[in-house]
């Protein structure tokens, strides 16, 4: 699986958020992607998924477009939001049926699968509840859990790392760190620097709407002029003085 | 103060005119006309089968005058910040209070004189009052709805106790007894017993200002309460932003859920049935539009009001049930799933279908057991069928297309 964005120029409305933003993830990489809040990380991630539509540029899941193939391109990506989004009126095994219909996956395998991760989330207790009896962290546990669950390629996950106990961040990380190994890419973006330095491959740092600099940290480290023990913190105060 | 409340009241009123002209710009305000129209005539009719008093005309009367003292508290229009922005000024709050119940007095006022009123013909008719006896208790029952708004400026402040027992009560008790008395015997008890107590509770209430004991928590929640039900209410008619309705898990109606095979095409269908069943809001406006036309049928025996009554009303239910189609197109995950947007059209009109075929085969009973197996019935029942094909077929997919993206 490989994600292209080239050339990325969007937003909402009028505004264009986004300007020419190239980046890739390469199959069995985690991506972190990195920025001050409003720089475009969700914007970004939103043109990925297809919610938003570009200005320009193009985005291809292994060389598909979403107006190439939209069925084949949506079923390629399970996408994680910041903010929970359930339906008030299903309750949590619902959801997950819903899903595995939508997707149109094979039954009794996704509900092993999603029998496994509700274990690890401390939910297999809970399947009859109704979104409106979840707390935030359990939301965002309910939503990983739908989108894990899938045989998507592409992992979408935006700000994982707020809301969730520790617990359930590390969790969090093995799953991350499976599917790594199963061949799937993953792209977060996060302001948890310090956790993500040590799980992702290669950070993409987008700041003002550009891609501001891409890479493994020591790339990054040579692209910003840091010394050898300088860490992801250090790298993005650093971006961040240069507008100053 | 005064100036908070005066922002406050403008800003409300804009709210509820905005609202209003939501309302009345609806197709829904035709349902209105006509059901108020086939009430009135039902109402006309009942009257002209009364020709002499009946045992239990005073007591009806006194129930609904009882309930309809009951309608409208004070609006004291009070927000969730309040208790903690405004909490040094517990004081002042007395006068803007005093202005909430001013301006609160004027639609129990509009309300009793409109259902006595109302109810006048049947007074002088079925309970055998004189025209001064109506009158007299009329008045009287302003005064009295004037002086019990002060019960509720003394529950906001806990003051609403006559020794130990609850202010509320003993002031529907009395006014039980007074209507009683001023219809059986003597009517103007009512004016005399609602001075006496306008004039007590008024001077009651004025002790509230140095009690120091207003309830925030209580007040704030009571208002958002009150506001809520007019939202609700409003809901019925347009969308109303803020309104949640509740879900109620209903697991006893999860066999009804059955037929609906678990492959791809059918995921919306999934959906639309369960939220359907299971939020308050269209579960509860599909029985009630139901009923209320099964009724309607039943009484009335006019060919061509049962008509437009039928065909109206299933109009109604398929008109009332977009919104939710639209509430669950704006779900972000939802628009993520590799299903096309007909699919989830088609699964809508297939509950819809469902809907109104109940609907229909409920109203087709009603009018069977009124006009028996005649023509009439007849016409009257595909009449209705050629709506429900009409709004399910044609104007629902037509209809559905904005709300996709």
């Amino acid at each position: 699986m490989t994600l292209e964005v080239k050339e990325l120029t969007g937003g909402y409305g009028q505004v264009s958020v986004l300007k020419k933003e190239t980046f890739t993830v390469e199959s069995g990489q985690v991506v972190g992607l990195i920025g001050l809040n409003g720089a475009g990380k969700s914007t970004t991630i939103k043109h990925i998924i297809g919610l938003l539509n570009p200005r320009g540029g193009q985005i291809l899941i292994d060389g598909v477009s979403l107006h190439d193939d939209v069925e084949k391109y949506r079923k390629k990506i399970a996408y994680v939001p910041e903010m929970p989004i359930l339906y008030p009126e299903l309750t949590l095994r619902e959801h997950i049926e819903m899903t595995i219909m939508a997707y149109d996956l094979d039954h009794d395998k996704t509900w092993k699968n999603a029998n496994e991760l509700l274990k690890i989330f401390r939910l297999d207790n809970k399947l009859d509840w109704f979104p409106q009896n979840f707390s935030k962290g359990m939301k965002q546990k309910v939503m990983i859990v739908c989108a894990f669950m899938t045989d998507a390629s592409l992992f979408i996950i935006d700000e994982p790392f707020t809301g969730l106990d520790p617990l359930a961040v590390n969790d969090l990380l093995n799953i991350v760190e499976s599917k790594k190994k199963a061949g799937c890419s993953v792209l977060m973006s996060t302001h948890v620097l310090a956790t993500v330095q040590d799980h992702a491959d290669k950070f993409v740092l987008i700041n003002h709407g550009q891609v501001r600099a891409d890479g493994t940290l020591d790339q990054l480290k040579a692209n910003f002029g840091m010394r050898e023990d300088s860490n992801l913190d250090d790298i993005y105060i650093k971006m961040s003085n240069e507008d100053l | 103060m005064l100036k908070l409340w005066n922002e406050r009241l403008r800003r409300h009123q804009l709210n509820q005119f905005k609202y209003l002209r939501l309302i009345f710009n609806d197709n829904f305000v035709l349902a209105f006309i006509v059901l108020i129209g086939a009430l009135g005539f039902w109402y006309s009719n009942l009257l002209g089968t009364i020709h002499h008093q009946l045992v239990f005309g005073k007591p009806i009367v006194i129930l609904l005058l009882f309930l309809t003292i009951q309608i409208g508290g004070v609006a004291t229009l009070l927000e969730d910040p309040d208790s903690t922005f405004l909490l040094v000024k517990e004081k002042e709050f007395y006068k803007y209070f005093k202005a909430a119940k001013r301006y609160s007095s004027f639609m129990p006022i509009v309300t009793v004189a409109l259902v006595n009123f109302l109810l006048s013909a049947f007074s002088s008719r079925g309970a055998g009052l004189r025209i001064v006896d109506i009158v007299v208790i009329a008045v009287g029952l302003i005064i009295y709805k004037l002086g019990s708004l002060n019960i509720n400026l003394m529950e906001i402040y806990n003051q609403a106790k006559l020794g130990n027992v609850s202010m509320r009560i003993v002031s529907n008790v009395l006014l039980v007894i007074s209507l009683i008395v001023s219809t059986y015997l003597f009517s103007w008890t009512m004016i005399v017993i609602a001075v006496i107590y306008y004039l007590f509770l008024n001077n009651q209430s004025k002790k509230l200002e140095n009690s120091g004991q207003l309830q925030w928590d209580f007040a704030i929640e009571t208002e958002n309460q009150r506001m809520f039900r007019i939202k609700r209410f409003y809901n019925l008619f347009t969308d109303v932003p803020g309104v949640n309705s509740k879900i109620k898990r209903r697991k006893w109606l999860d066999g009804l859920f059955k037929p609906i095979k678990p492959v791809s095409n059918n995921t919306y269908l999934y959906l639309f049935a369960r939220g359907f069943v299971r939020n308050n809001e269209y579960i509860g406006l599909f029985l009630r539009l139901t009923v209320i036309q099964a009724i309607m049928l039943v009484l009335i025996d006019n060919f061509y009001i049962s008509l437009i009554v039928e065909m109206l009303f299933i109009y109604l239910v398929g008109f009332q049930l977009k919104p939710y189609f639209k509430e669950v197109m704006q779900n972000l995950m939802q628009r993520l799933y590799p299903i096309e947007g007909k699919t989830k059209i088609s699964d809508f009109t297939k509950l819809s279908t469902i809907i109104l075929s109940i609907q229909w085969f409920i109203s087709a009973l009603a009018i069977v057991y009124k006009f028996g197996l005649s023509m009439n019935s007849l016409i009257i029942i595909v009449a209705g069928l050629a709506v429900l094909i009409f709004v399910n077929y044609f104007y629902m997919p037509r209809q559905l297309k904005k709300y996709l993206d």
